[in-house]
């Protein structure tokens, strides 16, 4: 059972990776600014699972804490750039 | 003990490897930047949700770290893809296949309730 655990962690990872690349390759000819950011949101979203799959691979909690703080930065930092383009300043 | 926790890591880590690549597919193939917004949307609360539900039962230690981060990512999400959406409607993109609009009549109704009335750009003329 914990080959089998294993070899879908490694496959997950894998998955995970290709879809970081697609990802990129989609945000560098996107459409305009809205949809680049999503897929800066969407790229800080796939990180974080590549950490909690890190997580797993491991048995290490510290990186459940890494992925904690890289949450919080890319939510804070996608909240910031949405209101400062309808806005045009940052308060 | 050990099989049941295995056995449930495999299935959540399954699951959400599954909707996330459910997620990225739609921001491939859809045409529109809020249908786009949904299912990305769908990447951060089932793909990543799915992998800490993994987490939290076979990391050791990793049970309150791994509810924190659950917590806090049904918290952000729903507000995160608002913000886009909402940014993406006040710098005039417009939905495809729009048939009805009612947040421009409200806005012009109300002008106190648009938030760019009070910060305009400068005029490049002036």
């Amino acid at each position: 059972m914990s080959t089998i655990l294993n070899y879908t962690l490694y496959l997950a990872l894998l998955v995970h990776t290709g879809l970081l690349a697609v990802v990129l390759w989609r945000v560098w000819f996107g459409e305009n600014v809205i949809d680049r950011l999503t897929g800066a949101e969407l790229l800080s979203t796939l990180t974080l699972a590549i950490l909690v799959l890190l997580a797993l691979v491991e048995r290490d909690s510290m990186f459940i804490d890494v992925a904690l703080g890289l949450a919080a930065v890319g939510f804070i930092g996608i909240i910031a750039l949405a209101k400062y383009l309808a806005d045009e300043q940052m308060y | 003990m050990e099989f049941v926790l295995q056995l449930i890591a495999i299935l959540a880590v399954a699951l959400g490897t599954f909707l996330s690549t459910l997620g990225v597919l739609g921001y491939i193939r859809l045409p529109d930047v809020y249908t786009r917004l949904h299912a990305v949307g769908k990447v951060g609360v089932f793909g990543v949700v799915g992998l800490l539900v993994g987490a939290v039962v076979w990391t050791p230690l990793g049970v309150g770290k791994g509810i924190v981060l659950i917590a806090f990512l049904l918290l952000a999400g729903p507000v995160t893809a608002h913000s886009l959406a909402s940014a993406a409607y006040r710098i005039g993109i417009v939905p495809v296949g729009l048939i009805r609009d009612d947040l421009t009549r409200d806005l012009e109704a109300q002008p106190a309730l648009s938030a760019s009335q009070t910060s305009q750009p400068p005029d490049p003329a002036a």
